[in-house]
Protein backbone atom coordinates (compact mmCIF):
# COMPACT_ATOMS: atom_id res chain seq x y z
CA UNK A 1 0.00 0.00 0.00
CA UNK A 2 2.65 2.42 1.01
CA UNK A 3 4.76 1.55 -1.96
CA UNK A 4 1.84 1.76 -4.33
CA UNK A 5 0.88 5.22 -3.21
CA UNK A 6 4.47 6.37 -3.57
CA UNK A 7 4.59 4.99 -7.07
CA UNK A 8 1.35 6.73 -7.91
CA UNK A 9 2.63 10.01 -6.66
CA UNK A 10 5.77 9.73 -8.70
CA UNK A 11 3.79 8.91 -11.79
CA UNK A 12 1.62 11.94 -11.31
CA UNK A 13 4.50 14.24 -10.67
CA UNK A 14 5.98 16.23 -13.53
CA UNK A 15 3.05 15.43 -15.71
CA UNK A 16 3.12 17.63 -18.75
CA UNK A 17 0.16 18.74 -20.76
CA UNK A 18 0.29 20.43 -24.09
CA UNK A 19 -2.34 23.07 -24.60
CA UNK A 20 -3.08 24.89 -27.82
CA UNK A 21 -4.74 28.30 -27.70
CA UNK A 22 -6.48 29.33 -30.89
CA UNK A 23 -9.27 31.63 -32.01
CA UNK A 24 -9.81 34.61 -34.26
CA UNK A 25 -7.54 37.62 -33.97
CA UNK A 26 -8.52 40.11 -31.29
CA UNK A 27 -10.17 37.43 -29.15
CA UNK A 28 -7.67 37.83 -26.31
CA UNK A 29 -5.59 34.64 -26.43
CA UNK A 30 -2.30 36.23 -25.45
CA UNK A 31 -3.96 38.33 -22.78
CA UNK A 32 -5.47 35.20 -21.22
CA UNK A 33 -2.12 33.45 -21.10
CA UNK A 34 -0.36 36.51 -19.67
CA UNK A 35 -3.09 37.06 -17.12
CA UNK A 36 -3.06 33.48 -15.90
CA UNK A 37 0.70 33.69 -15.61
CA UNK A 38 0.42 36.91 -13.60
CA UNK A 39 2.07 39.18 -16.13
CA UNK A 40 1.28 42.72 -17.22
CA UNK A 41 -1.52 42.66 -19.77
CA UNK A 42 -1.65 46.32 -20.67
CA UNK A 43 0.94 46.26 -23.45
CA UNK A 44 0.27 43.32 -25.71
CA UNK A 45 0.76 43.57 -29.44
CA UNK A 46 -1.19 41.38 -31.83
CA UNK A 47 0.72 38.10 -32.02
CA UNK A 48 2.94 37.80 -35.06
CA UNK A 49 3.74 34.10 -34.95
CA UNK A 50 3.32 32.37 -31.61
CA UNK A 51 4.30 32.39 -27.94
CA UNK A 52 5.05 29.43 -25.71
CA UNK A 53 4.52 29.61 -21.98
CA UNK A 54 5.33 26.88 -19.50
CA UNK A 55 3.20 27.21 -16.42
CA UNK A 56 3.08 25.06 -13.31
CA UNK A 57 -0.60 24.51 -12.67
CA UNK A 58 -1.70 22.40 -9.73
CA UNK A 59 0.51 19.33 -10.00
CA UNK A 60 0.88 19.58 -13.73
CA UNK A 61 3.14 21.44 -16.07
CA UNK A 62 1.23 23.17 -18.81
CA UNK A 63 2.95 23.92 -22.07
CA UNK A 64 0.72 26.56 -23.55
CA UNK A 65 1.09 27.34 -27.23
CA UNK A 66 -0.50 30.65 -28.01
CA UNK A 67 -0.77 30.97 -31.77
CA UNK A 68 -1.59 34.22 -33.57
CA UNK A 69 -5.11 34.45 -34.95
CA UNK A 70 -4.73 36.91 -37.82
CA UNK A 71 -6.25 35.58 -41.02
CA UNK A 72 -2.90 35.42 -42.77
CA UNK A 73 -1.38 33.12 -40.18
CA UNK A 74 -4.37 30.89 -39.41
CA UNK A 75 -3.10 28.52 -42.07
CA UNK A 76 -0.12 27.82 -39.81
CA UNK A 77 -2.26 26.58 -36.94
CA UNK A 78 -2.02 23.08 -38.32
CA UNK A 79 1.69 23.03 -37.57
CA UNK A 80 0.87 22.99 -33.88
CA UNK A 81 -1.75 20.24 -33.79
CA UNK A 82 0.53 17.30 -33.03
CA UNK A 83 0.40 15.92 -29.49
CA UNK A 84 -2.17 18.43 -28.31
CA UNK A 85 -3.92 17.34 -25.10
CA UNK A 86 -6.14 20.35 -24.66
CA UNK A 87 -7.57 22.86 -27.09
CA UNK A 88 -8.63 26.30 -25.92
CA UNK A 89 -10.83 28.18 -28.37
CA UNK A 90 -11.16 31.83 -27.47
CA UNK A 91 -14.14 33.89 -28.61
CA UNK A 92 -14.49 37.67 -28.47
CA UNK A 93 -18.01 37.84 -27.04
CA UNK A 94 -18.37 41.48 -28.01
CA UNK A 95 -17.64 40.90 -31.69
CA UNK A 96 -21.04 39.88 -33.07
CA UNK A 97 -20.17 40.56 -36.64
CA UNK A 98 -17.47 37.93 -36.84
CA UNK A 99 -19.18 35.14 -34.94
CA UNK A 100 -19.85 33.51 -38.29
CA UNK A 101 -16.15 33.52 -39.08
CA UNK A 102 -15.58 32.19 -35.62
CA UNK A 103 -17.93 29.26 -36.16
CA UNK A 104 -16.44 28.54 -39.55
CA UNK A 105 -12.90 28.39 -38.22
CA UNK A 106 -13.88 26.30 -35.20
CA UNK A 107 -15.75 23.79 -37.33
CA UNK A 108 -12.72 23.47 -39.56
CA UNK A 109 -10.48 22.93 -36.61
CA UNK A 110 -12.63 20.21 -35.12
CA UNK A 111 -12.53 18.24 -38.35
CA UNK A 112 -8.82 17.89 -37.81
CA UNK A 113 -7.98 14.30 -36.97
CA UNK A 114 -4.91 15.10 -34.95
CA UNK A 115 -7.09 17.06 -32.54
CA UNK A 116 -9.82 14.44 -32.28
CA UNK A 117 -8.78 13.30 -28.82
CA UNK A 118 -8.18 16.74 -27.34
CA UNK A 119 -10.43 18.20 -24.67
CA UNK A 120 -12.03 21.41 -25.86
CA UNK A 121 -12.44 24.46 -23.66
CA UNK A 122 -14.25 27.43 -25.16
CA UNK A 123 -13.64 30.75 -23.49
CA UNK A 124 -16.38 33.33 -24.09
CA UNK A 125 -13.96 36.14 -23.41
CA UNK A 126 -14.57 39.85 -22.77
CA UNK A 127 -17.59 39.28 -20.55
CA UNK A 128 -16.61 42.47 -18.72
CA UNK A 129 -17.52 44.57 -21.76
CA UNK A 130 -21.08 45.72 -21.52
CA UNK A 131 -23.24 44.32 -24.29
CA UNK A 132 -21.21 41.15 -24.78
CA UNK A 133 -23.02 37.95 -25.62
CA UNK A 134 -23.40 35.44 -22.80
CA UNK A 135 -21.72 32.02 -22.95
CA UNK A 136 -25.12 30.43 -23.58
CA UNK A 137 -25.80 32.67 -26.53
CA UNK A 138 -22.38 31.90 -27.94
CA UNK A 139 -22.87 28.17 -27.45
CA UNK A 140 -26.06 28.51 -29.45
CA UNK A 141 -24.45 30.41 -32.31
CA UNK A 142 -21.52 28.02 -32.46
CA UNK A 143 -23.91 25.05 -32.24
CA UNK A 144 -21.81 23.37 -29.60
CA UNK A 145 -24.56 20.94 -28.64
CA UNK A 146 -24.39 19.43 -32.09
CA UNK A 147 -20.78 18.45 -31.70
CA UNK A 148 -19.45 14.92 -32.00
CA UNK A 149 -20.57 13.01 -28.90
CA UNK A 150 -17.15 11.71 -28.03
CA UNK A 151 -15.68 15.20 -27.66
CA UNK A 152 -15.16 16.45 -24.13
CA UNK A 153 -16.03 20.15 -24.16
CA UNK A 154 -17.08 23.02 -21.96
CA UNK A 155 -17.84 26.69 -22.50
CA UNK A 156 -16.84 29.18 -19.83
CA UNK A 157 -17.49 32.91 -19.72
CA UNK A 158 -14.42 34.87 -18.75
CA UNK A 159 -12.66 38.18 -18.83
CA UNK A 160 -8.95 38.27 -19.49
CA UNK A 161 -9.13 41.91 -18.45
CA UNK A 162 -10.31 41.21 -14.90
CA UNK A 163 -9.19 37.58 -14.74
CA UNK A 164 -12.66 36.32 -13.96
CA UNK A 165 -13.46 32.79 -15.06
CA UNK A 166 -9.97 31.94 -16.27
CA UNK A 167 -9.09 29.58 -13.43
CA UNK A 168 -12.51 27.97 -13.57
CA UNK A 169 -11.92 27.16 -17.23
CA UNK A 170 -8.38 25.89 -16.80
CA UNK A 171 -9.37 23.81 -13.77
CA UNK A 172 -11.89 21.98 -15.87
CA UNK A 173 -9.49 21.52 -18.77
CA UNK A 174 -6.64 20.19 -16.66
CA UNK A 175 -8.95 17.88 -14.74
CA UNK A 176 -10.47 16.53 -17.90
CA UNK A 177 -7.11 15.88 -19.51
CA UNK A 178 -5.77 14.30 -16.35
CA UNK A 179 -8.64 11.87 -16.04
CA UNK A 180 -8.23 10.88 -19.65
CA UNK A 181 -4.49 10.63 -19.95
CA UNK A 182 -3.35 9.84 -16.48
CA UNK A 183 -5.59 8.46 -13.81
CA UNK A 184 -8.53 9.37 -11.72
CA UNK A 185 -8.06 10.44 -8.15
CA UNK B 1 -17.95 -71.35 1.10
CA UNK B 2 -15.78 -69.84 -1.45
CA UNK B 3 -18.59 -69.63 -3.81
CA UNK B 4 -20.70 -67.75 -1.40
CA UNK B 5 -17.85 -65.66 -0.31
CA UNK B 6 -16.69 -64.82 -3.76
CA UNK B 7 -19.79 -63.03 -4.82
CA UNK B 8 -20.02 -61.15 -1.53
CA UNK B 9 -16.44 -60.14 -1.93
CA UNK B 10 -17.11 -59.14 -5.50
CA UNK B 11 -20.22 -57.25 -4.65
CA UNK B 12 -18.47 -55.54 -1.78
CA UNK B 13 -15.69 -54.52 -4.09
CA UNK B 14 -18.19 -53.38 -6.67
CA UNK B 15 -20.06 -51.40 -4.06
CA UNK B 16 -16.84 -49.84 -2.88
CA UNK B 17 -15.90 -48.92 -6.43
CA UNK B 18 -19.35 -47.50 -7.00
CA UNK B 19 -19.13 -45.42 -3.87
CA UNK B 20 -15.75 -44.17 -4.92
CA UNK B 21 -17.10 -43.32 -8.32
CA UNK B 22 -20.00 -41.44 -6.81
CA UNK B 23 -17.70 -39.59 -4.52
CA UNK B 24 -15.45 -38.70 -7.41
CA UNK B 25 -18.25 -37.42 -9.60
CA UNK B 26 -19.65 -35.46 -6.67
CA UNK B 27 -16.28 -33.91 -6.20
CA UNK B 28 -15.99 -33.10 -9.90
CA UNK B 29 -19.40 -31.58 -9.78
CA UNK B 30 -18.55 -29.56 -6.74
CA UNK B 31 -15.37 -28.37 -8.36
CA UNK B 32 -17.05 -27.41 -11.57
CA UNK B 33 -19.75 -25.65 -9.59
CA UNK B 34 -17.17 -23.69 -7.73
CA UNK B 35 -15.39 -22.99 -11.00
CA UNK B 36 -18.60 -21.70 -12.52
CA UNK B 37 -19.41 -19.57 -9.58
CA UNK B 38 -15.92 -18.17 -9.68
CA UNK B 39 -16.28 -17.45 -13.39
CA UNK B 40 -19.64 -15.81 -13.06
CA UNK B 41 -18.53 -13.88 -10.04
CA UNK B 42 -15.56 -12.52 -11.90
CA UNK B 43 -16.99 -9.58 -13.86
CA UNK B 44 -18.17 -7.94 -10.69
CA UNK B 45 -14.91 -7.16 -8.99
CA UNK B 46 -13.05 -6.56 -12.24
CA UNK B 47 -15.49 -3.98 -13.54
CA UNK B 48 -14.69 -1.87 -10.54
CA UNK B 49 -11.36 -0.37 -11.37
CA UNK B 50 -10.05 -0.97 -7.90
CA UNK B 51 -9.43 -4.59 -8.81
CA UNK B 52 -5.77 -4.40 -9.48
CA UNK B 53 -4.97 -7.53 -11.38
CA UNK B 54 -3.38 -7.51 -14.79
CA UNK B 55 -5.04 -10.81 -15.62
CA UNK B 56 -8.57 -9.61 -15.02
CA UNK B 57 -7.86 -6.32 -16.72
CA UNK B 58 -6.64 -8.10 -19.83
CA UNK B 59 -9.64 -10.39 -19.99
CA UNK B 60 -11.99 -7.45 -19.62
CA UNK B 61 -10.07 -5.50 -22.20
CA UNK B 62 -10.15 -8.29 -24.76
CA UNK B 63 -13.85 -8.85 -24.13
CA UNK B 64 -14.71 -5.23 -24.87
CA UNK B 65 -12.34 -5.27 -27.78
CA UNK B 66 -13.96 -8.26 -29.46
CA UNK B 67 -17.42 -6.79 -28.76
CA UNK B 68 -16.45 -3.57 -30.52
CA UNK B 69 -14.86 -5.47 -33.37
CA UNK B 70 -17.91 -7.61 -33.98
CA UNK B 71 -20.12 -4.51 -33.90
CA UNK B 72 -17.89 -2.89 -36.45
CA UNK B 73 -17.88 -5.83 -38.82
CA UNK B 74 -21.64 -6.04 -38.44
CA UNK B 75 -22.02 -2.44 -39.50
CA UNK B 76 -19.51 -2.79 -42.28
CA UNK B 77 -21.50 -5.63 -43.86
CA UNK B 78 -24.76 -3.83 -44.29
CA UNK B 79 -23.56 -0.33 -44.78
CA UNK B 80 -26.54 1.90 -44.25
CA UNK B 81 -26.34 5.59 -43.37
CA UNK B 82 -28.98 5.28 -40.64
CA UNK B 83 -26.38 3.59 -38.47
CA UNK B 84 -24.70 6.81 -37.52
CA UNK B 85 -25.84 6.62 -33.88
CA UNK B 86 -24.38 3.09 -33.69
CA UNK B 87 -21.06 4.44 -34.87
CA UNK B 88 -21.21 7.15 -32.28
CA UNK B 89 -21.88 4.65 -29.55
CA UNK B 90 -18.93 2.58 -30.72
CA UNK B 91 -16.79 5.65 -30.58
CA UNK B 92 -17.98 6.15 -27.01
CA UNK B 93 -17.13 2.54 -26.21
CA UNK B 94 -13.63 3.05 -27.54
CA UNK B 95 -13.27 6.13 -25.38
CA UNK B 96 -14.45 4.12 -22.39
CA UNK B 97 -11.86 1.49 -23.18
CA UNK B 98 -9.19 4.16 -23.37
CA UNK B 99 -10.31 5.47 -20.03
CA UNK B 100 -10.12 1.99 -18.57
CA UNK B 101 -6.52 1.72 -19.72
CA UNK B 102 -5.74 5.12 -18.27
CA UNK B 103 -7.28 4.19 -14.95
CA UNK B 104 -5.45 0.92 -14.80
CA UNK B 105 -2.17 2.36 -16.00
CA UNK B 106 -0.64 2.52 -12.57
CA UNK B 107 -0.56 -1.24 -12.05
CA UNK B 108 -0.11 -2.45 -15.62
CA UNK B 109 3.29 -3.37 -16.97
CA UNK B 110 4.46 -0.86 -19.59
CA UNK B 111 4.32 -3.49 -22.28
CA UNK B 112 0.63 -4.12 -21.70
CA UNK B 113 -0.13 -0.40 -21.69
CA UNK B 114 1.61 0.01 -24.99
CA UNK B 115 -0.14 -2.97 -26.54
CA UNK B 116 -3.52 -1.81 -25.30
CA UNK B 117 -3.02 1.72 -26.58
CA UNK B 118 -1.97 0.25 -29.92
CA UNK B 119 -5.11 -1.85 -30.00
CA UNK B 120 -7.21 1.21 -29.24
CA UNK B 121 -5.47 3.04 -32.05
CA UNK B 122 -6.33 0.21 -34.41
CA UNK B 123 -9.93 0.19 -33.27
CA UNK B 124 -10.17 3.95 -33.92
CA UNK B 125 -8.67 3.42 -37.34
CA UNK B 126 -11.17 0.69 -38.15
CA UNK B 127 -14.00 2.86 -36.88
CA UNK B 128 -12.84 5.67 -39.16
CA UNK B 129 -12.64 3.28 -42.10
CA UNK B 130 -16.10 1.91 -41.43
CA UNK B 131 -17.46 5.42 -40.96
CA UNK B 132 -16.03 6.42 -44.30
CA UNK B 133 -17.71 3.44 -45.94
CA UNK B 134 -21.06 3.90 -44.25
CA UNK B 135 -21.27 7.66 -44.36
CA UNK B 136 -19.87 8.81 -47.68
CA UNK B 137 -18.90 12.42 -46.93
CA UNK B 138 -15.46 12.07 -45.55
CA UNK B 139 -13.23 13.98 -43.25
CA UNK B 140 -10.03 12.92 -44.95
CA UNK B 141 -10.69 15.11 -47.92
CA UNK B 142 -10.87 18.14 -45.66
CA UNK B 143 -7.60 17.55 -44.00
CA UNK B 144 -5.23 19.60 -46.06
CA UNK B 145 -7.65 22.08 -47.52
CA UNK B 146 -9.06 24.29 -44.78
CA UNK B 147 -5.79 25.91 -43.92
CA UNK B 148 -5.14 26.78 -47.51
CA UNK B 149 -8.67 27.94 -48.03
CA UNK B 150 -8.48 30.51 -45.29
CA UNK B 151 -6.00 32.53 -47.27
CA UNK B 152 -7.93 32.40 -50.51
CA UNK B 153 -11.05 34.45 -51.08
CA UNK B 154 -13.29 31.35 -51.29
CA UNK B 155 -14.35 30.89 -47.63
CA UNK B 156 -16.13 34.23 -47.26
CA UNK B 157 -18.59 33.17 -49.96
CA UNK B 158 -18.77 29.80 -48.38
CA UNK B 159 -19.81 30.82 -44.93
CA UNK B 160 -21.96 33.59 -46.31
CA UNK B 161 -23.93 30.90 -48.05
CA UNK B 162 -24.50 28.54 -45.17
CA UNK B 163 -24.47 30.81 -42.17
CA UNK B 164 -26.31 33.92 -43.28
CA UNK B 165 -29.84 32.52 -43.16
CA UNK B 166 -29.64 31.12 -39.64
CA UNK B 167 -27.87 34.05 -38.09
CA UNK B 168 -30.57 36.66 -38.51
CA UNK B 169 -33.29 35.55 -36.11
CA UNK B 170 -30.78 34.60 -33.46
CA UNK B 171 -28.62 36.92 -31.47
CA UNK B 172 -28.84 40.18 -33.35
CA UNK B 173 -32.19 41.31 -31.96
CA UNK B 174 -31.38 39.86 -28.61
CA UNK B 175 -28.97 42.54 -27.69
CA UNK B 176 -28.66 45.42 -30.12
CA UNK B 177 -25.19 46.83 -29.80
CA UNK B 178 -24.32 50.48 -29.94
CA UNK B 179 -23.19 52.06 -33.16
CA UNK B 180 -23.75 54.04 -36.32
CA UNK B 181 -24.77 52.05 -39.38
CA UNK B 182 -25.75 52.68 -42.97
CA UNK B 183 -25.32 56.43 -43.10
CA UNK B 184 -24.23 58.72 -45.86
CA UNK B 185 -22.79 62.23 -45.80
CA UNK B 186 -23.56 62.94 -42.15
CA UNK B 187 -21.72 64.23 -39.16
CA UNK B 188 -22.12 61.66 -36.40
CA UNK B 189 -21.11 62.50 -32.86
CA UNK B 190 -21.21 60.61 -29.62
CA UNK B 191 -19.85 61.31 -26.20
CA UNK B 192 -18.87 58.51 -23.86
CA UNK B 193 -19.12 59.49 -20.28
CA UNK B 194 -16.43 57.75 -18.40
CA UNK B 195 -16.98 59.52 -15.11
CA UNK B 196 -19.99 57.42 -14.08
CA UNK B 197 -18.31 54.14 -14.70
CA UNK B 198 -21.45 52.09 -14.17
CA UNK B 199 -22.98 53.26 -17.41
CA UNK B 200 -19.71 52.88 -19.22
CA UNK B 201 -20.41 51.89 -22.76
CA UNK B 202 -18.60 48.75 -23.76
CA UNK B 203 -18.35 48.24 -27.44
CA UNK B 204 -19.25 50.58 -30.28
CA UNK B 205 -19.62 49.82 -33.96
CA UNK B 206 -19.26 51.92 -37.09
CA UNK B 207 -20.55 50.06 -40.09
CA UNK B 208 -21.41 50.85 -43.72
CA UNK B 209 -20.68 54.55 -43.61
CA UNK B 210 -19.99 56.67 -46.67
CA UNK B 211 -18.76 60.25 -46.72
CA UNK B 212 -19.37 60.70 -42.98
CA UNK B 213 -17.49 62.48 -40.28
CA UNK B 214 -17.54 60.57 -36.98
CA UNK B 215 -16.50 62.09 -33.68
CA UNK B 216 -16.35 59.94 -30.58
CA UNK B 217 -15.35 61.63 -27.37
CA UNK B 218 -14.31 60.04 -24.08
CA UNK B 219 -13.30 56.45 -23.32
CA UNK B 220 -14.78 53.26 -24.64
CA UNK B 221 -13.75 49.63 -24.32
CA UNK B 222 -13.85 48.24 -27.82
CA UNK B 223 -14.41 49.75 -31.25
CA UNK B 224 -15.37 47.84 -34.38
CA UNK B 225 -15.39 49.47 -37.79
CA UNK B 226 -16.26 47.94 -41.11
CA UNK B 227 -16.97 49.14 -44.63
CA UNK B 228 -16.12 52.79 -44.29
CA UNK B 229 -15.68 54.80 -47.46
CA UNK B 230 -14.40 58.34 -47.64
CA UNK B 231 -14.95 58.97 -43.93
CA UNK B 232 -13.20 60.95 -41.25
CA UNK B 233 -13.07 59.20 -37.90
CA UNK B 234 -11.96 61.01 -34.74
CA UNK B 235 -11.87 58.89 -31.62
CA UNK B 236 -10.77 59.83 -28.13
CA UNK B 237 -9.54 56.75 -26.35
CA UNK B 238 -10.30 53.06 -26.71
CA UNK B 239 -9.27 51.24 -23.55
CA UNK B 240 -9.21 47.91 -25.37
CA UNK B 241 -8.82 47.08 -29.02
CA UNK B 242 -9.85 48.66 -32.29
CA UNK B 243 -10.69 46.45 -35.23
CA UNK B 244 -11.00 47.98 -38.67
CA UNK B 245 -12.13 45.83 -41.55
CA UNK B 246 -12.59 47.34 -44.95
CA UNK B 247 -11.89 51.06 -45.30
CA UNK B 248 -11.22 53.18 -48.33
CA UNK B 249 -10.02 56.76 -48.63
CA UNK B 250 -10.53 57.46 -44.95
CA UNK B 251 -8.75 59.42 -42.26
CA UNK B 252 -8.57 57.98 -38.74
CA UNK B 253 -7.39 59.71 -35.60
CA UNK B 254 -7.35 57.16 -32.80
CA UNK B 255 -5.96 56.44 -29.36
CA UNK B 256 -6.09 52.79 -28.29
CA UNK B 257 -4.41 49.86 -26.61
CA UNK B 258 -4.43 47.69 -29.71
CA UNK B 259 -5.19 48.41 -33.36
CA UNK B 260 -5.79 45.88 -36.09
CA UNK B 261 -6.38 47.11 -39.63
CA UNK B 262 -7.66 44.72 -42.29
CA UNK B 263 -8.40 45.46 -45.94
CA UNK B 264 -7.75 49.18 -45.89
CA UNK B 265 -6.92 51.09 -49.04
CA UNK B 266 -5.53 54.60 -49.27
CA UNK B 267 -6.17 55.56 -45.67
CA UNK B 268 -4.27 57.79 -43.27
CA UNK B 269 -3.96 56.85 -39.61
CA UNK B 270 -3.00 59.26 -36.85
CA UNK B 271 -2.41 56.98 -33.88
CA UNK B 272 -1.33 56.75 -30.31
CA UNK B 273 -1.15 53.06 -29.35
CA UNK B 274 0.09 51.06 -26.40
CA UNK B 275 1.22 48.21 -28.64
CA UNK B 276 2.28 47.75 -32.24
CA UNK B 277 -0.43 48.50 -34.80
CA UNK B 278 -0.89 45.75 -37.36
CA UNK B 279 -2.12 45.75 -40.93
CA UNK B 280 -3.29 42.82 -43.03
CA UNK B 281 -4.30 42.92 -46.68
CA UNK B 282 -3.81 46.68 -46.81
CA UNK B 283 -2.52 48.93 -49.50
CA UNK B 284 -1.44 52.53 -49.54
CA UNK B 285 -1.97 53.13 -45.84
CA UNK B 286 0.04 55.85 -44.13
CA UNK B 287 0.78 56.51 -40.49
CA UNK B 288 1.40 59.60 -38.38
CA UNK B 289 1.23 60.56 -34.69
CA UNK B 290 -2.05 61.28 -32.90
CA UNK B 291 -3.42 64.80 -33.28
CA UNK B 292 -6.79 65.14 -31.58
CA UNK B 293 -7.95 67.63 -29.03
CA UNK B 294 -11.12 68.21 -27.05
CA UNK B 295 -11.87 69.36 -23.59
CA UNK B 296 -10.74 66.72 -21.11
CA UNK B 297 -8.73 64.65 -23.58
CA UNK B 298 -5.65 64.79 -21.37
CA UNK B 299 -7.54 63.08 -18.60
CA UNK B 300 -8.87 60.39 -20.92
CA UNK B 301 -5.44 59.71 -22.35
CA UNK B 302 -3.82 59.51 -18.93
CA UNK B 303 -6.55 57.17 -17.77
CA UNK B 304 -5.68 54.82 -20.60
CA UNK B 305 -1.93 55.08 -20.00
CA UNK B 306 -1.61 56.97 -23.25
CA UNK B 307 -0.60 60.29 -21.75
CA UNK B 308 2.78 60.34 -23.41
CA UNK B 309 3.63 59.82 -27.04
CA UNK B 310 5.48 56.48 -27.22
CA UNK B 311 6.35 56.35 -30.90
CA UNK B 312 4.44 53.13 -31.50
CA UNK B 313 2.44 54.73 -34.30
CA UNK B 314 5.26 53.91 -36.70
CA UNK B 315 6.03 50.39 -35.42
CA UNK B 316 3.64 48.86 -37.85
CA UNK B 317 3.59 45.08 -38.44
CA UNK B 318 2.35 43.98 -41.82
CA UNK B 319 1.10 40.40 -41.65
CA UNK B 320 1.28 40.22 -45.41
CA UNK B 321 4.93 41.19 -45.45
CA UNK B 322 6.97 39.02 -43.12
CA UNK B 323 10.39 40.23 -44.16
CA UNK B 324 12.98 42.54 -42.76
CA UNK B 325 12.56 44.95 -45.65
CA UNK B 326 10.07 47.79 -45.32
CA UNK B 327 6.64 46.66 -46.44
CA UNK B 328 5.42 48.30 -49.65
CA UNK B 329 1.89 48.38 -48.24
CA UNK B 330 2.38 51.17 -45.72
CA UNK B 331 4.51 54.22 -45.15
CA UNK B 332 5.06 57.09 -42.76
CA UNK B 333 2.97 60.06 -43.75
CA UNK B 334 5.32 62.90 -44.81
CA UNK B 335 5.13 65.77 -42.35
CA UNK B 336 4.04 68.34 -44.88
CA UNK B 337 1.03 66.24 -45.83
CA UNK B 338 -0.26 65.71 -42.28
CA UNK B 339 -3.39 67.41 -41.07
CA UNK B 340 -3.03 69.86 -38.24
CA UNK B 341 -4.46 69.28 -34.77
CA UNK B 342 -8.16 68.40 -34.93
CA UNK B 343 -10.36 69.93 -32.26
CA UNK B 344 -13.69 68.25 -31.62
CA UNK B 345 -14.58 70.29 -28.52
CA UNK B 346 -17.77 71.59 -30.07
CA UNK B 347 -19.79 68.52 -30.81
CA UNK B 348 -21.96 68.95 -33.83
CA UNK B 349 -19.90 71.68 -35.40
CA UNK B 350 -18.04 70.98 -38.55
CA UNK B 351 -14.70 72.52 -37.76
Amino acid sequence: MGLLSIIRKIKRKEKEMRILMVGLDNSGKTTIVMKINGEDTSVISPTLGFNIKTIAYQKYTLNIWDVGGQKTIRSYWRNYFEQTDGLVWVVDSSDRRRLDDCKYELDNLLKEERLSGASLLIFANKQDIQGSLSPDEIAKVLKLEGMDKSRHWKIVGCSAYTGEGLLHGFDWLVQDIASRIYMLD
Amino acid sequence: MEETEQPTHDSAAAAAAEALDRKHSAMVERLSNRHHSRLSGKPDPSSATSFESTQSFLSQFSQSKSAIESDLTGIRHHSDPTQKPDLESISLQISALEKLVAESSYFLPPFEIRTCLNTIGHLRQTLDDVTSIVIPKKKFSFRNKPSKKTTTPIPPQNDAVFIEPEKKPGFRDLNPDHGFRNRENEVLTKEFNRSDSEIQIGEFTLSDLRGCEIRLKGCLRALFMDKLINCKVYVGVVMGSVLIEGAEDCVFVLGAHQIRIHNAKNCDFYLRVRSRPIIEDCNGVRFAPYCLNYEGIEKDLTEANLGVENGNWENVDDFRWLRALQSPNWSVLPENERISMVDTSNLGNVY
